[in-house]
């Protein structure tokens, strides 16, 4: 049995000052295996972030189901852990502080916080700074900071909402070759959108591919890609070959994106 | 950083010698006729008349009643304010329902509630406390209110993903995020205390500088009314500054502070 199933997936948001409801997801229907790396892309506002969310247990499912592990989806748990886009850290904390605020949360009770925190912080890279502040941080730093919140409180699955969005190309690169690494040691579930064609195709064992108006599911293509990988990969003829279906996908949505505006 | 900290040192020295000239012009402006001493007197009178004051210990009993009634209302009004801010900014029906009295002590001059308090409470201490608890209870409930209320959602969401309770959320999350602002709150009641005490003095008290500021005034006893109104002034400042002081202590981890 698949460790995630979304099966027939609808959410509604109401629009803002008036009764009428705007379906953001309509009959998704998704199954991720246990220790699967899937990544989601698709145009700005498709739906991306709210299919997360509900599998995150933050937003309302008004149609469909979700499971995990055969169990319903009805709030947040220690199941699963989110990576946000925006790196949502308590600004006063220091980066350990951030790491156990998880840890605190879920009242975790494996052990000593402080150790547990300092092996996620140094698993991730930055263990000389443990005691800076998130100001103190850049970004990509605050994104690993991030990442260890999540993995400290071991899940199942990890749910990461465009973590490297807010970084240049080469510090995406080298943060997701680093994940990548974590994520084949922790042998982790995990869904992961985002924005970059290669990021999605470098990472992942399935790329799902949603389109908006209501967001739905286009096409989920599985990456035969040998791991583990690393850069010398995204020259493979294979890598080219996804590449361009991807563009394809993306620029097909970006045309009825326009039609929809002229339309408008 | 040391561009800043010469800034920093530059604005003292600036503010300082403006302070300094202030004083000489007022001396020089009496001792050459320009300004009648009998409405101001002067510098050297008045420090002068600080030591004589200091020495029979009027200084010290004055300064001593006005504080005396200035702890006791920040006080009152710090636990009041923080803990129904808390309250409002946590829960909207607690907000809805304060509303009402606070537009009421924004358009209302708190000074007309005088003849009431003494009528419920005599003249003196009590009443006194009572005018400086109202005066510094606004910005303390205001801003404490605002700091709980703004609470960045995204910082709630993601406690909420890790399973944080209502109650984790206001203490880990809310709360420290809100002290920066709650201390600013206090700052700002700092001053508004002293204001309430000495106000409230002015019309009726024993002891106290606003008694003394009053008292000599009527008199007609320039210099002596001029060491209590310095020494008012020097207390706000001072109580200030140690309530900014503390308060750039709790925010350092604030992106936008340069302190
Ligand atoms: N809380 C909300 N209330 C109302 N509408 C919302 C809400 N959150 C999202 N939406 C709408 O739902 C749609 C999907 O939003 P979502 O954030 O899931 O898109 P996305 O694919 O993550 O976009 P992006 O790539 O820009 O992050 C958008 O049209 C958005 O306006
Ligand atoms: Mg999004």
């Amino acid at each position: 049995m698949a460790q995630i199933e979304i099966r027939d997936l609808g959410i509604d948001y109401r629009k803002p000052k008036s009764n009428e409801v705007f379906s953001a997801v309509d009959s998704v229907a998704l199954s991720v295996e246990k220790g699967e790396f899937v990544t989601i892309v698709g145009s700005s506002g498709c739906g991306k972030s709210t299919l997360l969310m509900a599998v995150a247990g933050l937003v309302s499912l008004t149609r469909g189901s979700i499971e995990i592990d055969g169990k319903q989806v009805t709030g947040p748990g220690p199941d699963r852990a989110v990576v946000f886009q925006e790196a949502s850290l308590l600004p006063w904390r220091s980066v350990r502080g951030n790491v156990k605020f998880g840890l605190e949360m879920q009242r975790w009770n494996g052990g000593d916080l402080n150790e547990r925190a300092m092996q996620m912080i140094r698993l991730v890279g930055l263990g000389r700074f443990s005691d800076y502040h998130p100001h103190q941080l850049s970004g990509g730093m605050r994104q690993r900071v991030n990442i260890a919140r999540a993995l400290a409180v071991d899940p199942e699955v990890l749910l990461m909402d465009e973590p490297f969005g807010a970084l240049d190309a080469q510090t995406r690169e080298i943060m997701g070759a680093e994940l990548l690494r974590i994520w084949e040691r922790a042998k982790k579930t995990a869904l992961f959108v985002t924005h970059d064609i290669d990021e999605a195709i470098f990472l992942a064992d399935k790329i799902v591919v949603m389109g908006r108006n209501p967001g739905h599911i286009k096409e989920v293509i599985k990456v035969d890609l040998p791991r583990p990988r690393n850069e010398a990969i995204l020259d493979s003829d294979a890598f080219h070959e996804l590449r361009k279906r991807l563009r394809a996908h993306l620029a097909e949505d970006m045309s009825s994106m326009q039609l929809v505006q002229e339309v408008a | 950083m040391i561009a800043e900290l010469f800034y920093r040192r530059q604005a003292l020295v600036l503010g300082t010698l403006s302070m300094i000239g202030i004083v000489v012009f007022w001396q020089i402006a009496v001792d050459t006729g320009f300004i009648n001493p009998f409405f101001i007197s002067t510098p050297s009178q008045v420090a002068a008349e600080f030591m004589a004051q200091f020495e029979d210990g009027s200084v010290a009993t004055n300064v001593a009643a006005t504080l005396y009634c200035f702890v006791w209302s920040l006080g009152l009004a710090a636990v009041v304010g923080i803990v129904l801010g808390m309250l409002a900014g946590w829960f909207a029906d607690v907000e809805a329902a304060l509303e009402p009295f606070i537009w009421f002590k924004y358009s209302a001059p708190t000074v007309a509630f005088y003849p009431l308090f003494v009528a419920w409470l005599g003249y003196g201490t009590p009443t006194i406390i009572a005018i400086a608890f109202l005066f510094a209870l606004t910005p303390i409930y205001a801003n404490t209110l605002s700091g709980i209320k703004n609470t960045d959602r995204d910082l709630a969401r993601a406690a909420r993903s890790f399973g944080a309770r209502p109650l984790d959320i206001f203490l880990r999350v809310a709360l420290p995020g809100s002290v920066p602002v709650m201390m600013a709150g206090l700052r700002l009641g700092v001053g508004r205390a002293l204001t309430g005490v000495v106000v409230a003095e002015l019309f009726g008290a024993n002891a106290g500088l606003g008694y003394a500021i009053t008292y000599y005034g009527q008199l007609m006893q320039t210099t002596k009314m001029m060491v209590s109104i310095v020494i008012v002034v020097v207390l706000g400042v001072l109580l200030t500054q140690i309530l900014s002081f503390l308060e750039s202590k709790t925010d350092s981890w604030r992106v936008d502070s340069n302190r």
